[in-house]
């Protein structure tokens, strides 16, 4: 494996109100960013030390948790069930198609291929959509809880993997729309008094889809949420669990994306209680990061440019946390906001 | 001077209490419904409480007060509920079809955003600091109401967790009006007689022990005796109740509608209590403080809480038992309208909500607004003063004509400068 040297900050993107994750596009030009007030934020980052925000996509309703792109399109989802395509490198977004009730409430995750636009969420239902105009193209149906993460296989895109609130993975046929097996990830999950705890934040293929990661936490209670970090590499052919990593301690709590990188080391972020997580690479058969970043805190996305030369990793600001009145000068209620990191990835030759 | 009722009236014999008991023994069919005369008098006069405490802090934004396409709103809808033109969150569908029957408040304001000092003072109504410590709110009825005339204990806590006597809820009134905790729902430990003691035996066995009760009480100062007797004769009103914790008198359609988790059966046992005669039954829940993941925190708790609190309101409109008893669901505070990083909500005592229902309050009510983002009461504000002021009206106490005197001191039975809600009342 090459050597690597730590990421280096090229520039701190501040966006108030929070958003739940950033993403490049496809081309490595835009970032994408689903907020908590329903706006997609648009940021022209082609200059690293210099990126210009682009006009927002404002047509969702409600909170925009996925993003994904291809072909030039965007595609986002929201928490009340809406989904949307539209042209993110216009200079004014254009909307395509829209579903205003893709799914009966919060649409957790999007995976998207040449044909098929996955969606997943509250009502425990995979849909599957013509990306080019939005029909319906199918539903899958079999787990039995809320379904937080999707995946297409890199290579055949007629597998898509799921995973579940209670650690539930299903791999899934699209031809045949039939579960082709279950997977367990039930070590990501606990039932805490009343609290469903846990769950697949996260799903990722390697590169070959021979082997496919569930990101999220090993929990240990509810409320505040403490648990380790936890990521699980199962064999795509057989279904069998190969190995576990644990890749911090339990305050930092879930893995909430992670991505293997072709040098053999996965890259993950982390967050847990307020000022916790971090990003981190970590060799998979090591005990500890080899790096881990000490200035980046409660990470809730991490995305590669196309090219792997960059990353954005969004966080949250310092002092997030707090039970008391907490007024900014003017005598205002703060909230809090979120940082997104772009750093470089530099290697030796 | 006053109405203030002394602890004398409300010491049962012990006599008292095995024959009220005894004479509903054994009338509980499936269902757990009292026997139809007393269970018609608790109906028409007496009146009782079921307190469900949420520990921990409910999201008042994932529940009664939703503020959604707001900054702080949260990812969830809103829905329409029985009453026209109020909406709950999207979480909690059974509740919206039985809003008729609440009263919810939005204005609340207290004082205290931690949780160890927090519980206690919403629970003893945050009355000013005159250097005693107060009851909660149970042992206060308790004291001021007594048993009912079932004769069974007056405050029965239903918790997770262990049980026993619970003291300290009694604060200055002494320990006899503290609580009797049913750990898990379950009975108090060796409730039931051991199959080889005939009820001769058992006789003789408390003669011996009322003889030995009263050579110990001879020689203690006289709360002490007192409330150690008291322990012991309202458990053995229990004692010949045993049909209230046999899970066959449960139907198994009872079950599924309270729910198969901790708080749907606990909910279950405290109905049955409520019938029974109890005159304030707890129920508890724990684990709401969700400092961290707080919205998928309330995606798996809030239903569970709508599916057990409306079964209960349901069974007990049904039932008639609505009109005299006084329902209340609250926290020790809300939640931060801020998301922090670990997308958690933390405390916020600024602006929350609460539920209630029965008594005589009115129905199908909203009190009090939040502004537009939830951050602070943009109406009256309410503080437990005031909560325990309406409560104890609902329950035919005056709070300005009853005061509790302890060791001479005459003490007010809530805040002196709070008055009741009065929207809220009929």
């Amino acid at each position: 494996m090459k050597e690597i040297l730590e990421p280096v900050e090229q520039c701190v993107i501040t966006v108030d109100p929070q958003v739940g994750s950033a993403h490049f596009s496809e081309c490595g030009r835009f970032l994408l960013a689903g907020s908590f007030d329903g706006r997609v934020r648009r940021w022209d980052v082609s200059d690293p030390q210099t990126p210009r925000e682009l006009e927002a996509f404002t047509q969702h309703q409600a909170w925009v948790s996925p993003v994904v792109t291809r072909d030039g399109v965007a595609f986002s989802a929201d928490s009340w069930g809406g989904v949307a395509a539209w042209r993110y490198d216009a200079d004014g977004p254009q909307t395509l198609w829209s579903v205003e009730e893709a799914h009966d409430g919060w649409c957790r995750q999007l995976a998207i291929t040449k044909d098929c636009l996955a969606t997943c969420g509250r009502d425990q239902r995979i849909g599957l959509w013509n990306p080019a105009d939005g029909n319906s193209i199918g539903e899958l149906q079999g787990h039995e809880n809320d379904i937080y993460s999707l995946a297409f296989h890199p290579s055949d895109s007629n597998l898509l993997a799921s995973g579940d609130a209670k650690g539930i993975v299903k791999i899934w046929d699209l031809a045949a729309r039939r579960c082709l097996r279950d997977l367990d990830a039930s070590l990501l999950f606990t039932l805490h008094r009343l609290q469903d705890v846990g769950g697949v934040k996260c799903l990722t293929f390697d590169a070959t889809g021979e082997r496919l990661a569930a990101c999220g936490t090993k929990p240990k209670n509810g409320g505040t949420v403490q648990g380790e970090p936890t990521i699980m590499i199962f064999d795509v052919a057989t279904g069998q669990l190969k190995q576990t990593l644990f890749v911090g301690p339990s305050k930092d709590c879930y893995v909430h994306e992670m991505h293997f990188h072709s040098d053999g080391y996965i890259m993950a972020v982390t967050c847990g209680a307020a000022g916790t997580g971090r990003l981190l690479f970590q060799k998979l058969d090591a005990e500890k990061p080899f790096y881990a970043s000490k200035k980046l805190i409660n990470c809730h996305s991490l995305s590669r440019s196309p090219d792997g030369s960059r990353l954005a990793v969004t966080t949250t600001n310092r002092n997030s946390n707090g039970n008391g009145r907490r007024l900014d000068d003017d005598g205002q209620y703060e909230g809090n906001t979120t940082p997104i990191h772009m750093l470089s990835m530099p290697q030796s030759e | 001077m006053n109405n203030l009722c002394t602890p004398i009236d409300h010491v049962l014999s012990r006599r008292q209490l095995l024959g009220a008991a005894g004479a509903t023994a054994g009338t509980l069919g499936l269902g757990g419904l009292l026997h139809p005369a007393v269970a018609e008098q608790m109906k028409r006069t007496e009146k009782q409480v079921l307190f469900i405490w949420i520990d921990g802090g409910m999201s008042q934004l994932e529940s009664w007060d939703p503020k959604p396409k707001t900054r702080f709103g949260g990812p969830f809808r809103t829905i329409p509920t029985s009453v026209t033109g109020v909406h709950v969150s999207e979480l909690m569908p059974r509740t919206a079809k039985i809003m008729h029957h609440l009263a919810v408040i939005r204005s609340l304001h207290t004082q205290d955003n931690s949780h160890s000092r927090g519980v206690n003072r919403v629970q003893r109504g945050d009355p000013k600091e005159r250097g005693v410590t107060y009851p909660l709110f149970g042992s206060a009825v308790a004291k001021l109401m007594g048993p009912c005339s079932s004769g069974l204990p007056p405050y029965v806590w239903v918790k997770p967790g262990s049980g026993g006597f619970i003291h300290a809820d009694a604060g200055f009134l002494g320990p006899k009006y503290g609580a009797l905790a049913l750990g898990d729902g379950q009975p108090p430990e060796n409730m039931l007689l051991p199959e080889g003691i005939t009820p001769e035996a058992d006789r003789q066995r408390n003669a011996m022990r009322e003889f030995v009760n009263k050579r110990y009480a001879e020689r203690r100062r006289p709360g002490v005796s007192d409330a150690s007797s008291y322990v012991f004769d309202t458990a053995r009103t229990l004692m010949s109740r045993s049909e209230l914790f046999d899970p066959s008198t449960v139907t198994e359609s009872e079950r599924e509608r309270y729910g198969d988790h901790e708080l749907g059966r606990h909910m279950l046992v405290g109905r049955r209590m409520l019938e029974a005669g109890v005159r304030f039954v707890k129920v508890n829940s724990y684990g709401w403080d969700t400092h961290g993941d707080n919205f998928n925190g309330h995606a798996s708790l809030m239903p569970r809480f709508d599916q057990a609190f409306s079964a209960v309101i349901e069974d007990l409109a049904d039932r008639g038992m609505l009109d005299n008893v006084l329902v209340i669901a609250m926290s020790e505070f809300g939640r931060t309208p801020r998301i922090n990083g670990h997308i958690g909500r933390d405390h916020w005592p600024e602006a929350w909500s609460l539920a209630m229902a029965g008594c005589g309050l009115h129905k199908g009510i909203v009190i009090g607004k939040t502004n537009e983002e939830g951050t602070f009461v943009d109406s009256e504000e309410y503080d437990m003063g005031h909560l325990f002021h309406t409560w104890f009206h609902a329950l035919g106490i005056d709070p300005h004509k009853t005061e509790y005197v302890n060791n001479g001191q005459p003490l007010p039975i809530a805040h002196d400068d709070h008055s009741p809600i009065k929207e809220v009342l009929s």
